[in-house]
């Protein structure tokens, strides 16, 4: 469902994303970790056609997303960590409005429109215009409205930001249950206790480098340990950082 | 905790829904979906102002309409007193036409290219609208749509006076009026185009810090060139009683690139002027020729422009600076990455630090808000920009130089500098000093929990703004004063009315905007087109309005005048001028004192 073939890209000297292969299937739950300015929202834009990579490419749901980026998008949902709403819309306004824009009939809105506003307790809401709402209500809504046209493939970045414990919950119930039920989910986060509850697989992206991936069970296995994944992504980051660092002196003194 | 698990019925995807459906071609076109949910936005902004106070609402109704009545009597009596100029008042209302329509073109292009440029690729709506299965062409068929009604809206806010006066002063038949808004109408779509087409490719192939550096050396080249081309000319007594015509030939002469053929503001002038002399024919032929190229361009636009919009907005998200192509500039990064952390104080703080009696506290919150104001192009360059236009015309004025031994021209100019600098002061505060108390909101964790105070933070500002602004109206006030040749004890008149001014304006600003504070949003233009800044700004101008005619009252007049009736006439003057001041400046800052420390955050 989502195919990167050596994807890279550059920000003039920097590369920010440095040639990652990667193949998420359909159903499957995949959680990216990694620390700051690694590269995973810079990947996750590329999935979503936001930026063009400098080379590689991306598939979503079959289709290339520079050749054929509407089927793409019609077939996905992207969700950041801080959305875009209208703000003087109401919550049942901007729904609308994405029923409408996907090309999906209006009794949408009445059954399955209605059940997600109900599971994530937006009723109170959907008469107030966005401006009124807290972040954590925002990020309800946003997460509605992108699940509204049943996407195949959904990408969310930073999903548990501003969420109460509770929400918290419903979106990984949710998430967990639309995976089972075919859709692939790509989720960016540093919560490690996100990771080891939900991922199906988990990829650990570090100085733009996808430096290791599996399950929790396939990560321990790699590190020759039954450690916890808080410490295998201290341990595996920190070996990385050894390794370009000696890639890097051993460029100075050749360049000498 | 209740976890609700309620299954979400099935419900085909997108793809399979429309083939069930047929409803492919029922999708309504993205544009109008945007539009419609735009226009609603925009509703709900203009409910929301006349619910938040009928009051507000009702003062920028009477602002609007008090501009419209004002500007038209002003261009009704300025085309008058240039009509009655013996034997050259059409000829030389003809030359303005023209050049004031040459020049809105070129401001009306540079509008365009800015707004478009911020609109397409610093948006977040455009942002969101990527991530959508919404096509590149309809993205940027909507962001064209919006730049232009948002670059135009004030070019048609400040001709319609004219063009009202024009006609009517014209003895225009009512068919001029449609036929000027037809062309009007036309004409914007063409720097529109323009704009967009320079913002795509300005995107495509330049970077961010080179095209602010063209920006800017490109502007001081227009304006140095402007200043050279269009200076005013010394004309003695002699000049103006033998070789008038001579004198009035050059002026034509360096107004003539406005009537050049393939300028559009040229067609639209002359359809304008040839409509109101009857040759409708004529007039109908650049009303022909302005709708060939607005549908020519807006053609290409609406249907070829939108096929690069993609390539340049991956490409402004995709860079980090154009120095790194070159080795050198990667080297000395590399070099500086490397190098260990010393911390150098900047020329601010080496200066602030050259000031003893500053509390180390209040030299922080000072330090602070001086790297701010100078780490943003966009405070001081319109800063600079407003007073710098301010000062050009200033230095001018040395070429008054028959005027200047009329007693009444020294005066009027001399008043009329003083409104200048006085209403480019309440802008300013406005814009700048208005919005810091709703954005120092935001940093209420770190500045409110000091221990000065959020009190003293607030005095602090009031003082530095103050402080600022008074070395630049100071300065200007001054030099207008040098300029115009007055006595030292008009110019110490100017220089007190302008301090009080000072402190007054940004008082005010100061003041409302601890009344009004918006610590929700974080764009300080947003802040202030919120109903405070609105109202700060209706309040600066009326004061400024309601001060200078008292000041005026107390002005020097010629004719039999008595010691008694000057001195009544200056304490009256003075009075009512302290008065103002106090209410507008003291008071809102005295009511916001008294709340600042019970209000919640």
């Amino acid at each position: 469902m989502i195919e990167l073939h050596d994807l890279r890209k550059n920000f003039g000297e920097l590369k920010a994303v440095d040639g990652i292969n990667l193949n998420i299937p359909s159903g499957q739950f995949y959680v990216a970790l990694g620390p700051n300015a690694a590269g995973k929202t810079t990947t996750i834009k590329m999935i979503c056609g936001l930026i063009k990579p400098s080379s590689g490419t991306v598939k979503v749901a079959g289709f290339d997303m520079e050749s054929d980026p509407l089927e793409a998008r019609k077939r996905m949902a992207y969700v950041p960590d801080f959305p875009f709403l209208y703000d003087k819309l109401t919550p049942w306004e901007f729904f609308r409005f994405t029923v409408e824009l996907f090309g999906m009939p209006l009794e949408i809105l009445d059954t399955r429109g209605m059940e997600l506003a109900e599971r994530f307790h937006l009723q109170p809401y959907l008469k107030k215009t966005v401006e009124s709402l807290s972040h954590g209500t925002r990020q309800r809504v946003a997460i509605v409205s992108a699940l509204l046209h049943d996407p195949e493939v959904f990408v969310i970045d930073e999903p548990m930001v501003g969420l109460d414990p509770q929400h918290a919950k419903i979106v990984k119930d949710i998430l967990k249950e639309r995976s089972k039920a075919g859709m692939t989910v790509f989720l960016s986060t540093h919560q490690l206790s996100v990771a080891e509850e939900l991922a199906d697989r988990i990829g650990i992206i570090h100085r733009g480098r996808l430096i290791a991936e599996g399950t929790v069970a396939d990560l321990q296995k790699r590190m020759g340990s039954e450690s916890a994944l808080e410490q295998m992504f201290l341990e595996l980051t920190a070996q990385e950082d050894l390794v370009r660092e000696e890639a890097e002196s051993a460029s100075v003194l050749e360049s000498k | 905790m209740e976890t609700e698990t309620t299954a979400i019925s099935p419900v085909p995807t997108v793809a399979e829904s429309e083939a069930k459906a047929g409803q492919a071609s029922d999708r309504k076109s993205p544009v109008m979906l945007l539009l419609r949910v735009h226009l609603l936005q925009a509703r709900r902004r203009m409910a929301a102002i006349r619910e938040q106070s009928k009051l507000l609402s009702g003062a920028i109704m009477g602002f609007m309409a008090c501009y419209l009545i004002f500007s038209y009597w002003l261009f009704a009596r300025g085309l008058g007193f240039i009509e009655a100029f013996p034997g050259l008042g059409p000829l030389l209302i003809e030359r303005l036409i023209f050049l004031l329509f040459a020049f809105l073109f070129a401001l009306l292009l540079l509008s365009n290219l800015v707004i478009h440029y911020t609109n397409l690729f610093r948006n977040r709506e455009t942002q969101f609208l990527v991530t959508l299965p919404i096509d590149s062409n309809s993205i940027f068929r909507w962001k064209f749509i919006e730049s232009t009604a948002l670059a135009s809206w004030a070019f048609l806010f400040l001709i319609a006076p004219l063009l009202a006066a024009y006609g009517v002063k014209s003895n225009a038949s009512w068919s001029f009026y449609p036929f000027v808004i037809v062309l009007i109408a036309l004409f914007i779509a063409l720097p529109a185009v323009l704009g967009g087409f320079f913002a795509i490719n300005l995107a495509r192939f330049m970077d961010r810090r080179v095209f602010q550096m063209l920006t800017v050396g490109l502007a001081s080249a227009a304006l140095l060139s402007a200043f050279f081309w269009l200076r005013t000319e010394a004309v003695t007594e002699d000049s103006l009683e033998t070789r008038v015509l001579e004198v009035l030939d050059r002026l034509l002469q360096k107004t003539k690139f406005s009537q050049f053929p393939f300028l559009p503001s040229y067609w639209l002038a002359s359809g304008a002027q040839l409509w109101i002399e009857g040759a409708f024919m004529s007039a109908t032929f650049f009303l022909m020729t302005l709708l060939s190229y607005s549908l020519f361009f807006g053609a290409i636009a609406f249907t070829k422009l939108g096929n690069y919009f993609y390539e340049a907005f991956s490409a402004t998200m995709s860079r980090e600076s154009v120095f790194g192509q070159w080795s050198w500039f990667r080297r000395w990064k590399e070099r500086e990455k490397a190098r260990k952390f010393t911390y150098h104080p900047s020329w601010m703080e080496v200066l602030a630090r050259w000031i003893p009696w500053i509390k180390p506290d209040t030299r922080a919150v000072v330090l602070k808000d001086m790297l701010m104001f100078w780490r943003d192009t966009a405070q001081w360059g319109q800063t600079l920009m407003l007073f710098g236009l301010l000062g050009v015309y200033i230095i001018n004025l040395r070429h008054f130089s028959r005027q200047l031994s009329n007693p009444f021209w020294v005066h009027l100019v001399s008043y009329l500098n003083l409104l200048a600098c006085s209403l480019n002061l309440a802008t300013l505060t406005t814009r700048f000093v208005y919005p810091q108390f709703s954005l120092e909101g935001k940093r209420i964790w770190t500045v409110g929990m000091a221990p000065m105070g959020i009190v003293k933070v607030a005095r602090v500002k009031y003082l530095l703004a103050c402080s600022v602004s008074l070395v630049v109206t100071i300065g200007l006030t001054a030099l207008s004063c040098y300029m115009l040749k007055l006595s030292w004890e008009r110019m110490l008149f100017f220089i007190s009315a302008i301090s009080v001014m000072t402190f007054s304006l940004n008082g005010l600003a100061v003041g409302l905007g601890i009344l009004y504070p918006n610590f929700k949003e974080e764009n300080p233009s947003k802040i202030v087109s919120g109903f405070g800044g609105t109202f700060c700004l209706i309040l600066s101008f009326l004061y400024i309005v309601g001060s200078i005619a008292c000041l005026a009252y107390g002005a020097p007049r010629s004719g039999a005048v008595t010691v008694a009736d000057s001195v009544l006439r200056g304490l009256v003057s003075w009075g009512g001028f302290a008065l103002v001041s106090f209410l507008v400046g003291y008071l809102p800052m005295r009511l916001a004192f008294k709340r600042l420390p019970k209000l919640e955050i």
